[in-house]
């Protein structure tokens, strides 16, 4: 049983290191996109790895299997919820204004709701001359 | 600046006073009086492993009921203060794909989530108001992610009522058996699942309670959102 201890071990491991990793992103990008972009996937993959290898470290250590049911159903439930939440909270921030890195080069999703908005108005005008 | 430093320090002296009250109770030593009965006795009185839950409900459950009584006083209160005669949500951007896919996905899976928690409140942590809550929360997500979502309206103020007086009812029928109100019939008269405790069907009648519980405070707190979320509408 202690392979699986080790290897929960090492899994715990892998996962606070990145941990460190999305906070340290958090400080170290410019702005809101980039510090979520690595925030958000890195927090992920972390907390996969860390509650996957708590359930095998305690089944390694002699605890019953019902501990790693229930570390990988959270992590299912986190692997299934974070990208959401991440999604969610990117395109709040972008409708609601905040400014892109000053480095950015393009923004596909800009040209789209002007070209959208410009069809529209087209659209009404046309309406209204008939 | 001086009423913002006057209130530090304030704050500060009332702080002081606090610390000076609780520095002479020693931590880390034995000071329990009624604990130890609870303790000692909880399982062969009650049936529950979950010493908590059975305190909550068995050994103190008027003081449940009481705070089921604030929460429905809470709910039916947010309604007439916000009570007009038409409301809508005016809620004008539906969530994006992803949100609106997620949170459909998501429902029922919060929904199961919140019922093994108020189910299993006699033998894991949680109960009655923590399952309740989680239930509300994914109703909650739902008027999020969507504009026109709407709890149906009729059916949860009926299982509410209805929710709230079989509290009530079971109570009663433990005064008709047991001689006082919220006497656990089913564990002290009919000693039923004496031999299985720790298992799902023990425990006496906290199960049965905070499955009620947990139905009406789920209820409860989506009305309150729905009432919330809503605005008025002027023809």
């Amino acid at each position: 049983m202690n392979v699986l201890s080790a290897l929960g071990e090492a899994l715990v491991l892998i996962g606070t290191f990145f941990y460190f990793l999305s906070a340290l992103g958090l400080i170290r990008m410019p702005d809101v996109y980039n510090r979520m972009q690595t925030s958000t996937k890195s927090a992920t993959l972390g907390s996969l790895g860390v509650m996957v290898g708590v359930g095998l470290w305690a089944v390694g250590d002699g605890l019953s299997w019902s501990w790693f049911t229930k570390s990988v159903v959270i992590a299912l439930f986190l692997l299934l919820t974070n990208p959401i939440s991440a999604h969610a909270l990117i395109r709040a921030a972008y409708k609601s204004g905040i400014p892109l890195w000053q480095g950015s080069v393009v923004d596909k999703y800009r040209e789209h709701l002007e070209a959208k908005e410009k069809a529209e108005t087209e659209a009404s005008k046309e309406g209204g001359e008939e | 600046m001086l009423k913002r430093s006057l209130a530090i320090i304030t704050l500060l002296i009332v702080g002081y006073w606090l610390a000076q009250g609780l520095a002479g109770v020693p931590f880390g030593e034995d000071k329990m009086l009624v604990g130890h009965y609870y303790l000692q006795h909880v399982k062969e009185q009650t049936g529950a492993v979950n010493a908590v839950t059975a305190i909550v409900v068995n050994y103190r459950g008027f003081d449940t009921l009481g705070e089921v009584t604030v929460l429905f006083i809470a709910s039916t209160g947010v309604a007439a203060l916000l009570w007009r005669k038409k409301r809508e949500r005016t809620a004008k951007v539906e969530g994006s794909v992803v949100l609106t896919t997620g949170a459909e996905l998501l429902f029922p899976f919060i929904v199961m989530f919140g019922a093994y928690i108020f189910i299993h409140g006699h033998l894991t942590p949680g109960g009655g108001f923590p399952g309740g809550a989680t239930i509300a929360t994914a109703f909650l997500l739902l008027y999020m992610a969507f504009t026109i979502y709407e709890i149906p309206h009729k059916a949860f103020e009926k299982v509410e009522g209805l929710a709230g007086m079989s509290y009530v009812l079971v109570g009663l029928i433990g005064l008709a058996i047991g001689g006082y109100f919220l006497f656990d019939w089913i564990w002290q008269t009919w000693h039923w699942g004496t031999d299985n405790i720790g298992r799902l069907f023990s425990g006496g009648f906290i199960p049965i309670i905070y499955t009620i519980i947990g139905i009406k405070v789920g209820t409860e707190l989506s009305g309150i959102v729905d009432n919330m979320l809503k605005e008025e509408v002027r023809e």
